[in-house]
């Protein structure tokens, strides 16, 4: 028999190339791997070519449909300031933002299209809407773990320091050993607790 | 969980699984012993994840040229008593249209199974079509899973269908299926292997006039046993609330966004619930019971009203007094999710909403005002962007030679390089459907008076550019046709063709070149270039723009990201350029306003290079006036 578990909604976000997928693919995974009902979504093809992306994790017994309803989002994972605030809409009153604060400006920024805005002013939206934004420089971390290209990962950790997700950090470390080679694991899994302890302290 | 894969014989297990891989699983459980498909989002997967297993399982899988050809791959199969199936993506089955329309009066030997993805929203196509129409026309039943577990278990059970009724079905997936993720209980694997025998029966199989009036009186028979059989399917279920007024009727995934939404706005206890999993053709029986117990109906379906037009016709024709409702209160435009449910729902048993819709409409149309756009970009090094640009510097050249009005127009194709229509490249004004830019530009020739340029990727060339081009000779069309080689079905994730010389599993085979094709259908200007030499590209392109008669211009060279993945192999390193700032002081923006490369970016008044996205491609260093763009 599965736990009852109660409905927790996760929608990750990010530009083409940052890893969103995999965040989605080790989070869904470890929740399997607890014993949890789990779906979700992403789109793929034409809209990934270094556009936005959207993929979504839902956990919980009564959970059906792949795509969280607006309005009932428990945590936005922001891989991109911008991608954070233009999903926005699917938070909850109660819910969280963990976002890196690092932009990727988009090509029609540089083509002066459009304008990037002001990085102070994205949080300060974002926390018009949350309840919680929890803002860090994955890159930075991920660095300090050994390479910016972990930085996903790093995102991953903070997520679980939430302590929102109702699965053991351990399920997720394990996802972590059984996807990446012996050589690639510890780095991963340094950027997982790198990410959590920064979190952590911000949730105490 | 250690070991677990997706041809493991592990019945009960739960393995967590994109939609597509558990569509191929419900296949292999099903013992499906041929499987041919053409690339397209969003069904790409499913065969992909089919030649992983090809060799230890001893299926027969491969990547066809196309989806008619990849239907009648499957076709052939079936009648020789295997399980098979052809899958593709919703605007494939119109490729595969044409025997399509004829397989239901064959029927079916082995269990065939036709898998359409659908893609409401056009997340990853030209248009939204709702294959379910193409199926009826056909006399085709049609499965569509409501979750991911069950488009497996419908993809196990439907060549056991298949063969019960002597009828191919198909399973009607869409984006958020196939897309989508979820834990999946598995199911035991068939080990029967059938070896293939064709039996020879010209009165069933030689389609002329006799035999179609013959074989059609026979497919009426086989539909009605089909249309009566599916009221007892496990797929469609009834829940009769008591005393209920009200009804839905859900369709699909829909079923799943219902559930939620019935439960979000706390009216479970007061409404009945039919679930869909046979939209074609309906059990009618189930359909039946439920106008008559409610007084007012809701149909909850994406896209378009099909089954809410059947639903219709039944109460007519049975003549229940129930007030049905469906695209009145349910978009048709778009893919539907548990909240545009709730919301149609929500006005359907005037309760009130969990949420202020109204509200975060606003929100999201002010987010949309104040942030920038991220639309998809042609990949840093991608040798589209040099052949777009080299085609449109020499086609001004060419305008400008020849006077005014005489701007070039560039009909195009659907892959990657469809993104050139975007500014500041520009360079498509019109794209329909695969093969058709060729086609268009066929019948612009006879009618306009300028330059035409048409563009196809390699893929699509063999997919259904060719006739077009043979077409261009025979009736002697005056236009330029570029085929953009980049050896790989990039759009969909590199899948190979018959130009890459190796098969679906792997397996190294002879590579069919365009250049030879176009030089034996009578072209007789035939250049093949590489985009990333410049100077020659735009030489190469003006000379086949002014050629007298169809020229054809391949413009080869590998796709960016597999040439970055092969370097990274090889242990090469990517040397990438940089802006000496010094040389750039006048910020002419050329490179951007040209090129549009996602790597080349404005920083504080300054335009840069991201190194880590750089792949040294070199076309921004030739296109700078001012030499200012240098390699490491």
């Amino acid at each position: 028999m599965k736990q009852i578990v109660k409905e927790v909604n996760i929608l990750i976000v990010g530009v083409g190339g940052q890893g969103v997928i995999s965040m989605s693919e080790l989070l869904g995974q470890a929740v399997v791997d607890s014993g949890l009902n789990v779906r979700g979504s992403e789109v793929l093809g034409m809209a990934v070519r270094g556009g936005s992306v959207v993929s979504t994790i839902r956990i919980g017994s009564e959970v059906y449909g792949p795509l969280i309803p607006r309005g009932k989002g428990d945590i936005i994972v922001g891989m991109e300031p911008t991608e954070a605030l233009r999903n926005i809409a699917y938070l909850s009153k109660s819910g969280i933002v963990i976002l890196h604060t690092e932009a990727v400006i988009p090509f029609t920024v540089s083509l002066g299209q459009s304008e990037y805005p002001d990085s102070d002013k994205i949080v300060e939206r974002l926390n018009g809407v949350a309840n919680r934004v929890v803002a860090l420089d994955a890159a930075r971390i991920a660095s300090e773990a050994g390479s910016p290209l972990v930085a996903n990962i790093v995102l991953l950790g903070a997520l679980f320091a939430t302590g929102r997700v109702p699965i053991k950090a351990e399920a997720i470390r394990g996802a972590i050993r059984a996807r990446f080679s012996v050589k690639l694991a510890p780095l991963n899994l340094k950027a997982f607790d790198l990410g959590y302890r920064q979190c952590r302290q911000a949730f105490k | 969980m250690e070991g677990l894969t997706i041809g493991s014989d592990s019945p009960g297990e739960r393995f967590f699984m994109l939609g597509n891989e558990a569509i191929a699983r419900g296949a292999i459980e099903a013992g499906v012993q041929v499987a041919a498909a053409y690339p397209g989002t969003p069904s790409t997967e499913i065969l992909e994840t089919l030649a992983g297993v090809a060799e230890t399982l001893g299926i027969y899988v491969e990547w066809s040229i196309n989806e008619k050809v990849a239907f009648e791959v499957a076709l052939a199969a079936s009648l020789c008593g295997v399980r098979a199936m052809a899958s593709m993506k919703h605007v494939g089955v119109n490729v595969a249209h044409d025997p399509l329309m004829t397989a239901g009066y064959i029927g079916a030997k082995g269990g065939l199974v036709l898998l359409s993805a659908d893609d409401p929203w056009a997340w990853s196509s030209q248009n939204e079509q709702d294959t379910r129409y193409i199926a009826e026309q056909a006399y085709i039943p049609v499965l569509e899973p409501s979750s991911v577990q069950e488009a497996k278990d419908m993809m196990a059970d439907a060549f056991g269908l298949s063969e019960e009724f002597k009828h191919l079905f198909m399973v009607r997936s869409v984006t958020r299926i196939g897309h989508g993720r979820s834990d999946v209980a598995l199911g035991e694997i068939s080990k029967e292997m059938k070896k293939g025998s064709f039996e020879k029966d010209r009165s069933w199989l030689v389609y002329t006039p006799v035999v179609a009036r013959k074989n059609r009186v026979l497919m009426l028979e086989r539909f009605e046993k089909i249309k009566k059989a599916v009221n007892t399917f496990p797929y469609n279920q009834l829940k009769l609330v008591d005393g209920a007024r009200q009804g839905i009727i859900a369709c699909g995934l829909s079923y799943s966004y219902t559930l939620e939404a019935i439960k979000w706005l706390r009216v479970d206890g007061e409404i009945s619930v039919l679930k869909i999993g046979t939209p074609h053709p309906l059990p009618e029986d189930l359909v039946k019971r439920l106008l008559n117990s409610v007084e007012e109906v809701l149909v909850v379906e994406e896209l378009e009203p099909f089954v809410e037009l059947h639903v219709r016709a039944i109460a007519g024709e049975a003549n229940i007094p129930v007030r049905i409702h469906g695209k009145d209160l349910v978009p048709a435009v778009g893919e539907l999710s548990a909240g545009k449910v709730t919301e149609a729902i929500a006005r359907l048993t005037n309760s009130r909403s969990p949420v202020d819709f109204g509200e975060l409409d606003k929100l999201e149309q002010e987010m949309a005002s104040i942030l920038p756009p991220r639309p998809p970009a042609l990949c840093p090094g991608c040798p589209h962007r040099a052949s777009q640009y080299a085609m449109k510097v020499a086609g001004r050249r060419v305008a400008k030679e020849y006077g005014k009005d005489m701007e070039p127009i560039y009909p195009g194709d659907i892959g990657c390089y469809t993104l050139s229509y975007l500014p500041p490249i520009e360079s498509m004004d019109i794209n329909i459907c695969m093969g058709g830019g060729f086609g268009i530009a066929n019948g612009l020739a006879h009618v306009v008076d300028v330059p035409i340029i048409a563009q196809i990727g390699d893929s699509t060339f063999f997919h259904s550019g060719l006739p077009a081009m043979i077409n261009a000779v025979y009736n002697k069309a005056n236009i330029t046709m570029v085929i953009l080689d980049n050896s790989a079905t990039a759009m969909t994730g590199f899948q190979p063709h018959p130009g890459t010389g190796y098969t679906a599993v792997g397996e190294e085979t002879e590579s069919v070149r365009p250049e030879n094709i176009a030089r034996a259908c009578g072209v007789r200007f035939v250049e093949v270039i590489d985009p990333f030499d410049l100077e020659k590209a735009i030489e190469t392109f003006e000379k086949a723009i002014e050629y007298d008669g169809p020229s054809v211009v391949i413009a080869r060279s590998p796709c960016a990201i597999i040439e970055q993945r092969e370097k990274q192999v090889r242990g090469e390193k990517t040397v990438p350029y940089y802006i000496d700032q010094e040389r750039c002081r006048v910020k002419c923006e050329a490179c951007i306003q040209l090129l549009a490369c996602p790597a080349i970016v404005k920083e504080n008044g300054k335009v840069i290079i991201n190194g880590s996205l750089c792949t040294g491609c070199e076309v921004c260093a030739m296109v700078c006036p001012h030499k200012a763009i240098i390699q490491e």
